[in-house]
Order: C-alpha cells, then sequence, then structure tokens
C-alpha cells in the first residue's frame, strides 16, 4: 500500500478512525461535542472525497471517480442525518457517544460498498452499515417499538445477508472469480450455467431486501415507524441510495443473464402497486411514509429493467432526488416531534403556518415524492419513465405511471392537513427549530427545487461516471 | 436584449413579484397594491406586444407565422430546450391571462382577508405557469408549466374555497393529474420515436411535427393527449370535476378557473394535438362532436336545475366550452378562428359572471337563487353589468359570444351540417336557463329581506372594463381575427 493509496482511503480512514475516535472521545468525557466532532469528521471526508482526485485500485477496493462522487452523496446524507439527530436525540434522552459513533461506522460501511471492486466487499460493506442501522433503529433503550423494530429488523436482515452470501457463494463457484472487473469479461460458456444464474437470482433478491422492493418490503413499515425519525431518514435515504449503486456495480455481471431483466420487471410492478395501494390505507406519517418507500424504489427497479437504455443514469439520479426528499420529509417529522413521536397524520393540522419552515420542507418534499414539477421527484420519473419506454417496457410504464396518480392522493393528504385544516388542539409543548434542523431542512428543500429545475448538470455528471466504469 | 427576451420577462415577471412581496407579507393593503402594480405591468406589456403586432409580424422568425422565438438550451440530458413563441394565438391567449389576473385580484381586494401574503403569492406564481403553457414550444416545457399551474389552484382552492373545498381541490388536482401523466408518456414516447427516426434528441414542437408515425402508433399518443385536453376543457363524461371546484374555490379561483385554465385545455388541442396527429385527429372527429354535442345539451339541462348561482354559471361553462370544441373538431379555418375567438370571449363573460356572483356573495352571504329577487330595483349598478353579462352569455348579436358562436356554426355547417344542427338547440337552451336565472334574481318580488350595498368604484371599473371588451369585440371583431388569422391558416394547411 502506497503513500497515494492511502490518500484515497482516507475517507475510509476517517469516517472508520472518527467512528472509534467518538466513541473513545465518550468514554473520556461524555457529553462532550461529540455530534460536532462526528460533523466535522463527516464534513472532512466529504471534502476530501470531493476535492482530491486521488485514485487507487487494491485488493478489492477500487477509488475512482465514480465511488468518489457516490462517497460524496454518502457524506453529504450523512450530514443532514447528523444535523436532524443532535435536537432529536437531546430532547429524546438519547445522550452518549453511540449514536454518533454508529453513524459514522455506518458511513464507513457505505463507502466501502461504493469502492468495493469484489462481491467479498461489496457484500462487507453492505453488512457493516446494516448492522450499524440495527443498532440505530433500536438505540432509544426501553422503548418497545423501537426494540420491535430492531428485532424484526435483525432477523430479516440476517435472513437477506444470508440470501446475500449464498448468491455470491454460488457465483464464486460458477466462476472462480469475486472480481466485479473479471466477472463480467469471462466467456460466454459459464454463465448459462443454472449455478451462475441461481447466484445472480440470490445476488438480486437480497439486494432487493435493502432496497425493500416487494416482496421483500414487509419489513419497511415496522422498521421505519419504529426507529426515531433521523434514523429513518438516514435508512431511507443514503441505506437506499447505497443500495442502488450496489445494484449498479453487480449489474454488469448480472446483466449477461436475461432473466436480471424479468426479475427487475416482477419487482418494480410489484413494488408500484403493493407500496402505492397499501400507503393509501396508512394514518401514520412514518408507515405511509415507509409504504410510499416501497413504491418509489419501484420506480427505480424501472430504471434497472432498462439499464442498456440509460436507466442506470435514471435510476442514480432518482436516487438523489428521493434522497432529497427523504431527508426533508422525515427530517421535518423529527423536527416537529417534541418529546412524544408526532406520527399520526392528523397531528399535522394546520402545522404549515406555525412552523412555516418546516412545513414547507415536508410540503415540497411531499410533491417531489408526488413527481410533480418543479421539483426533482419529477425529473426522476421523467428519467426513469423515459428509459423504460425506450427499453420498450410500455405496460410497466402505464401501470406505473397510474399508480403515481394514486400516489399523489396520499401525498396531498399530507399537504391539505399542513395547510388546509384548521389547527388542531395543541399537542404538546410547542418549540422552535433548533438552528441545525433549520439548515438541514432549507439545504434538502433547495437541492429538491434545484435538482427539479437544473437537472442537466447531475445528469451528465452521473451518465459520465457511469460511461467510463 | 433582444425582443425574443421578452417573452423570458413576460413569463417570470409575476414569479419575481413574489420576491416584492416578501417584505410587505404581512401588510395586506400594500401586499395587494404591488400585486396589482406587478399585474398591470404584465399586462401593459402583453398590450403594448399587441399594438406592436404588425411591425413584429414583418420580420421573419426561425418559425413561420410566429412574432417572437426563443431558443436556449436547458436540459441537454434529456434533449429539453427552452423554446418559446408568440404567435397570434399565443397572444390572444397572453392578454387574456394577464387581464383575467387584473381582474381576479380586483375582485378579490376585499374578499380575502386571511393569509393575503400567500394568496398573492400564489396568484403570481399561477400566472407564471399559465403565460408559460400558452408560449412554451417545446413539449417537455409545455408540460412542466401545465402542471405547474395546477400547484396554486389547488392551494387557492384548498385554503380560501368555501363548502367542501378540500374534496373538491383534491378531485380537480387527481382528474387533471390522469389524463396529464399519460400525456406525459406519449410525450415521452413521440420523442424517442422521433429520436429512432432522424437520430436528434429533442421535445420541440417543430421537430417533433416531422415524425413519421403508422396510424395505430398514431391513435394510441393523440389518445393519451386527448384525454388530457379533453378533461381540462372539460368535455362530457370528463367534467364532473368542474362543477365541484368551481363552486368551491373562491372567486378569484373561479375567474380564473374559467377564464383561462379550461382554455389551457382547448389550447393545447389546437397547439399540439391536432398538429401532432393530424390522421388520428381526423379519425376521432365523430367521437369529439358527439362528445361536444352531448355535453352542451347536457350541461344545459343540469343548469337549469341548479339552485346554487355558481353553480349554474360552472355549468353553462361546460356547454360554452362544447361550442369551442365544435370549431376545433371542424378543423377548418372559420369555425377555427371562431374558436379562439370564443375561447378569449368565454373567458372575459364568464369570468365577469363569476365575480358578479362573488360580488353578491360577500353582500348577501349566499349564492342561493331563492334568496334572491326584485335585485333590479335595489342594488340597480349590479342589476344592470348582471343583465349585459348574461345577455353575452346567451349570446345575443352585438355582443362578443354572438360572433364566437356564428363562427364556429359557420364555419362546421360545411364540414357537418348535422352537427350544427343538433348545436342550434344548444343555442336556445342558455336562453332559458338564463332567461331563468335573470328574471328569479333581477325582476322577481322581494324574497328574503337583504341589506344590499350597491357596488363600490373599485367593482364598477372592473366590471366596465369587462363590459367594454364584451362590447368592443361584438361590434369590432375584426383586429382579433386579423391577429389570428396567419396562424390559423398555417395551422388548417390553407394559403396564408
Amino acid at each position: 500500500m502506497t503513500r497515494v493509496d492511502l490518500m484515497a482511503l482516507m475517507p475510509l480512514i476517517i469516517l472508520g478512525g472518527g467512528s472509534v475516535l467518538v466513541l473513545l472521545a465518550g468514554g473520556l468525557r461524555p457529553g462532550g461535542y461529540l455530534y460536532e466532532t462526528a460533523l466535522a469528521l463527516t464534513a472532512g471526508a466529504l471534502v476530501w472525497s470531493a476535492a482530491l482526485p486521488q485514485e487507487a485500485a487494491l485488493q478489492g477496493v477500487a477509488v475512482n471517480a465514480f465511488s468518489r462522487t457516490m462517497s460524496v452523496f454518502v457524506c453529504a446524507s450523512g450530514l443532514v442525518g447528523l444535523l436532524l439527530a443532535m435536537g432529536y436525540n437531546r430532547r429524546r434522552g438519547i445522550v452518549g457517544e453511540e449514536y454518533p459513533a454508529t453513524l459514522l461506522f455506518a458511513l464507513a460501511g457505505m463507502w466501502a460498498v461504493c469502492a468495493s471492486a469484489d462481491l467479498l466487499m461489496l457484500f462487507l460493506g453492505l453488512e457493516a452499515f446494516t448492522f450499524a442501522f440495527y443498532i440505530l433503529v433500536a438505540i432509544k433503550r426501553g422503548a418497545s417499538r423501537g426494540g420491535e423494530a430492531g428485532l424484526k429488523y435483525l432477523l430479516n436482515g440476517t435472513l437477506s445477508a444470508a440470501v446475500l452470501a449464498m448468491g455470491i457463494a454460488l457465483i464464486y463457484a460458477a466462476t472462480g472469480t469475486f472480481s466485479l472487473k473479471a466477472l463480467p469479461a469471462i466467456p460466454s460458456a459459464l454463465p448459462d450455467g443454472p449455478l451462475y444464474q441461481a447466484g445472480v437470482a440470490l445476488l438480486i433478491i437480497g439486494l432487493a431486501f435493502k432496497l425493500s422492493l416487494a416482496p421483500a418490503h414487509l419489513w419497511t413499515p415496522d422498521v421505519y415507524q419504529g426507529a426515531p425519525a433521523p434514523v429513518t431518514a438516514l435508512l431511507s435515504t443514503a441505506s437506499k441510495g447505497v443500495s442502488i449503486v450496489a445494484v449498479l456495480l453487480v449489474m454488469p455481471l448480472a446483466g449477461r443473464w436475461a432473466g436480471t431483466h424479468d426479475l427487475f420487471w416482477g419487482l418494480a410492478l410489484m413494488s408500484v402497486i403493493c407500496g402505492n395501494l397499501a400507503a393509501l390505507l396508512q394514518g401514520s406519517i412514518k408507515r405511509m411514509l415507509a409504504w410510499s418507500s416501497v413504491a418509489q424504489m419501484g420506480y427505480v427497479a424501472l430504471g434497472f429493467t432498462a439499464v442498456s437504455s440509460g436507466g442506470g443514469q435514471a435510476a442514480l439520479f432518482y436516487a438523489v432526488a428521493y434522497a432529497a426528499a427523504g431527508l426533508a420529509s422525515f427530517g421535518a417529522v423529527a423536527a416537529l416531534s417534541g418529546t412524544g413521536e408526532r406520527d399520526r397524520l392528523e397531528d399535522y393540522r394546520g402545522l404549515g403556518y406555525r412552523h412555516p419552515l418546516a412545513g414547507a420542507a415536508l410540503a415540497v418534499s411531499m410533491f417531489s415524492l408526488a413527481g410533480i414539477p418543479p421539483t426533482a421527484g419529477f425529473m426522476g420519473k421523467f428519467a426513469v419513465f423515459s428509459a423504460a419506454l425506450r427499453g420498450g417496457d410500455y405496460g410497466l410504464a402505464v401501470v406505473a405511471i397510474l399508480t403515481a396518480v394514486v400516489a399523489v392522493y396520499y401525498y396531498l393528504r399530507v399537504v391539505v392537513m399542513l395547510y388546509m385544516q384548521p389547527e388542531g388542539k395543541a399537542g404538546g409543548a410547542e418549540m422552535a427549530l433548533t438552528s441545525a434542523e433549520a439548515v438541514a431542512l432549507s439545504v434538502t428543500t433547495l437541492v429538491t427545487i434545484w435538482l427539479g429545475l437544473f437537472p442537466g448538470q447531475l445528469l451528465d455528471l452521473l451518465g459520465r461516471l457511469l460511461s467510463i466504469r | 436584449m433582444t425582443p425574443s427576451f421578452l417573452l423570458t420577462i413576460m413569463i417570470f415577471l409575476p414569479l419575481s413579484g413574489c420576491l416584492l412581496l416578501a417584505p410587505v407579507w404581512r401588510r395586506p393593503v400594500l401586499a395587494r397594491s404591488v400585486a396589482l402594480a406587478v399585474m398591470t405591468t404584465e399586462l401593459l406589456l402583453t398590450l403594448w406586444l399587441y399594438a406592436s403586432w404588425e411591425r413584429l409580424g414583418a420580420v421573419k422568425t426561425a418559425l413561420p407565422g410566429y412574432l417572437l422565438v426563443a431558443d436556449t438550451d436547458w436540459i441537454p440530458a434529456f434533449g429539453i430546450r427552452y423554446v418559446l413563441g408568440l404567435d397570434g394565438i399565443s397572444l390572444l391567449m397572453v392578454m387574456l391571462t394577464a387581464f383575467s389576473f387584473c381582474v381576479a385580484l380586483a375582485v378579490s381586494w376585499r374578499a380575502v382577508e386571511e393569509k393575503v401574503g400567500l394568496f398573492l403569492a400564489l396568484l403570481l406564481a399561477m400566472e407564471t405557469g399559465i403565460m408559460g403553457v400558452f408560449l412554451a414550444l417545446d413539449l417537455a416545457l409545455f408540460y412542466l408549466f401545465w402542471e405547474v399551474m395546477l400547484i396554486p389552484m389547488f392551494f387557492l382552492i384548498g385554503v380560501w374555497g368555501h363548502g367542501r373545498r378540500i374534496y373538491s381541490a383534491v378531485k380537480f388536482f387527481l382528474f387533471t393529474l390522469v389524463g396529464s401523466l399519460l400525456m406525459l408518456l406519449a410525450i415521452i414516447s413521440l420523442h424517442l420515436l422521433h429520436a429512432q427516426q432522424t437520430g436528434v434528441a429533442s421535445f420541440g414542437l417543430h421537430e417533433l411535427l416531422r415524425t413519421q408515425l403508422s396510424p395505430g402508433v398514431q391513435l394510441w399518443l393523440f389518445a393519451a393527449f386527448f384525454l388530457a385536453f379533453a378533461i381540462k376543457f372539460p368535455l362530457f363524461p370528463l367534467h364532473t370535476w368542474l362543477p365541484d371546484a368551481h363552486t368551491d374555490a373562491p372567486t378569484a379561483g373561479s375567474v380564473i378557473l374559467a377564464g383561462l385554465l379550461l382554455k389551457t385545455g382547448s389550447y393545447g388541442l389546437i397547439r399540439f394535438g391536432y398538429p401532432l396527429f393530424p390522421e388520428a385527429a381526423q379519425s376521432l372527429t365523430p367521437l369529439f362532436y358527439t362528445l361536444a354535442v352531448i355535453g352542451i345539451v347536457y350541461a344545459s339541462l343540469v343548469a337549469f336545475a341548479q339552485e346554487d348561482m355558481k353553480r349554474l354559471i360552472a355549468y353553462s361553462s361546460i356547454g360554452h366550452m362544447g361550442y369551442v370544441a365544435i370549431g376545433i373538431a371542424a378543423w377548418q379555418p372559420v369555425a377555427l378562428s371562431g374558436s379562439i375567438l370564443q375561447m378569449a370571449n368565454h373567458g372575459v363573460t364568464t369570468g365577469a359572471l363569476f365575480a358578479m356572483v362573488g360580488m353578491l356573495d360577500e353582500r348577501a352571504h349566499t349564492r342561493e337563487i331563492a334568496a334572491f329577487g326584485g335585485l333590479w330595483g335595489k342594488i340597480p349598478v349590479w342589476g344592470f353589468f348582471f343583465l349585459l353579462f348574461s345577455l353575452t352569455s346567451m349570446g345575443v348579436p352585438g355582443l362578443n359570444s354572438f360572433v364566437g358562436e356564428f363562427l364556429i356554426l359557420a364555419g362546421t355547417v360545411k364540414q357537418s351540417p348535422l352537427v350544427v344542427a343538433l348545436a342550434f338547440i344548444g343555442i336556445v337552451l342558455p336562453l332559458i336557463y338564463m332567461a331563468r336565472l335573470v328574471q328569479e334574481v333581477l325582476f322577481q318580488t322581494e324574497r328574503r329581506p337583504l341589506e344590499l350595498a350597491d357596488l363600490n368604484l373599485r367593482e364598477i371599473t372592473v366590471l366596465s372594463l369587462l363590459a367594454l371588451v364584451d362590447v368592443w369585440v361584438g361590434v369590432h371583431p375584426a383586429p382579433l381575427l386579423d391577429l389570428i388569422h396567419l396562424p390559423v391558416q398555417l395551422l388548417t394547411g390553407g394559403a396564408p
């Protein structure tokens, strides 16, 4: 390992080492500036990834333009997640070093996924950040909902890890290599075998769990509802975004099997129908957003069905758009929750006027998730549907867009609650937003609108990254 | 600065007016004046364009028939460009838009007292959206504006509306969205087909017009466009959102809904639907005629049974738009000119009627026909204007609706005498329900003792302006017909 390699790996070192550092510092000085330290470390990793064009190709890890850009995305979501958690956790009595340390560890895992060059590293990264989320989901000791959510996530997650590992093992057995670079180049005799195909199928199903694509989505509503809102914000955005990156990394080798398209076709169809219809029935905003995220990932899967016709670029753009809206919406839920969780839809009556910023953030993110211009969500849907139509999946596109109308209804319900209902009785003590929350919400909202008006640069960047990789 | 930059200014001037509102957000009186100033500037801008359209037309632009064209890159990754164009039809619509917004603001001067800053900001944002719809020549850009204008209207109905406002707002939003989302798929498909054939990725209308489409594909794509526009129009049986939305919207909302939002549907059909898919449109003409005629008769009969004045006018709106539909379906220069003129006429007249009912509602806090009577004697100025606009709505010669309807029927009679004969029934029916409305409200004896004040200066000014337009277009429509002559000839494929 040379000095250049070390420079390239620095974000991972900052995040991983920082996690240990925060853990130790918490032991020495409990209640010190732990969140601030974590913020500074994440910001450092972000700047490093963005600014230094160091590249490295080591055993299992490839730091290149693609991985650096993706890690900027990861760190940026991490920053927003930390900003949201600061006030929320203090109000809730979640003190101590565990939260920031675990979150940094999760970011380190995500970084590893983005930079992985073989299937083993990919698996390690995926499981590392999932492991961190097992802890984060149940971070509030004594909260029954949180405990239940943590256990459900753990059990389901272990199963998916097993499926993923089995898939990787089968691929290795069929081809004799883990390398993401070498696998697509193998002569065509091997990949046609049933062993390889089964491996790819299991790999995709394992990743479908991370993306909560139907029918591997059943953990999503309970976990999203039970976890603290800032954790849900990260779980639904950064973790999803990184899983999308993982799918794109394995796509070259999975794409050799024709069944991959059909598999994603089915996942997309089931997700958009199941997610959108179930979200209609929810009275809890977090459950509603959870089901809606199943549907949102269905639209991403629609992009995966058409990777050869620009679907990858579309899926990544959709991931960024969804991340901005997801962080803003769960962030607004976190910011508006006092000591108790503000979870029922009725609790949001008339709040748009009392909390203009949080209300606007929530409303804009609802419009973005619904795919109404001028928001990033519209451009994301535009990209995904263009790719799907170019790929020739007309039927699926029509079904997906009709279910999007259903989605508009339940997203509008939140907006109706915020602005068109008289304010209910004051639910708990009212408090102003902390400045950290205000920053997090305004940044994500501005990104949502900016990408809705000028998506060109990001699209070009993503297209370039995917073509050189 | 080139003159084509004016188009961008025209679209974004209202939106930037929102920034001017920020410092006076909590001071209603000042905020209203700022918004009015912005809207008036916009109106003056469009009037200046109208005054100089012949001069502008003398200079050749990139597209035939267009007075001004703007074209810049926007999202190269998708092949979307920022293309705006102003021809006679757009100019007429843009004038109508700027005028209607001034009217909408003026009539809600006192009616909206809550959250005034937000109300004005939404009005301005909506003006930007509607201006964009009438000027965009890139299908993706058009679609963007098409949806953007929904959001402020949704809030307008939902926050300041009456009755079942939330139900109406959501219904309005969902109805229009179903159609437009399918249209989005059709737009993307058309773009992809064009890219396949020429290798150029473009959403520009004038590039896509050159796409070769097989009849089957054309029919599907046209069906998607037609659905989106027919919902906005609204054609029977897709009209059910309209009475709810119109009735529950605040007066400003009703004026804009009737005056402008319905016109975006007919405008879209004229600008995009028919030119892009001529054969498919031709083959669906009988269906279009049928729906239009059913709409006229059905809406008139339903209007007759209404007890709420606003609902009655809402249904009459569906009937009037049926004529516009017939004129478009005929796709023949005279009828099409009539349709376009009628779009403007209907915007002014129905907008005025909604405004007048709104004024009455502010005073009496009811819109029930049965509550009034003898208003001619009680509030004579209101009565005078109401009678005038009702006569216009009936299509009395010398007032503007007559001109539009006459042209539509005169043009269509060559194509389909049967349709004209049936539509003629539709001319008689409004006479009946409007006469009933006028008779019950203005001339019956007083049924409920209501303390009503007559119109104030602000209201008289607004209504006089509207009446002036009605009479002027009714007596001397030639300048407007000249304005739309060239684009109509180009659209229908005749010699200019």
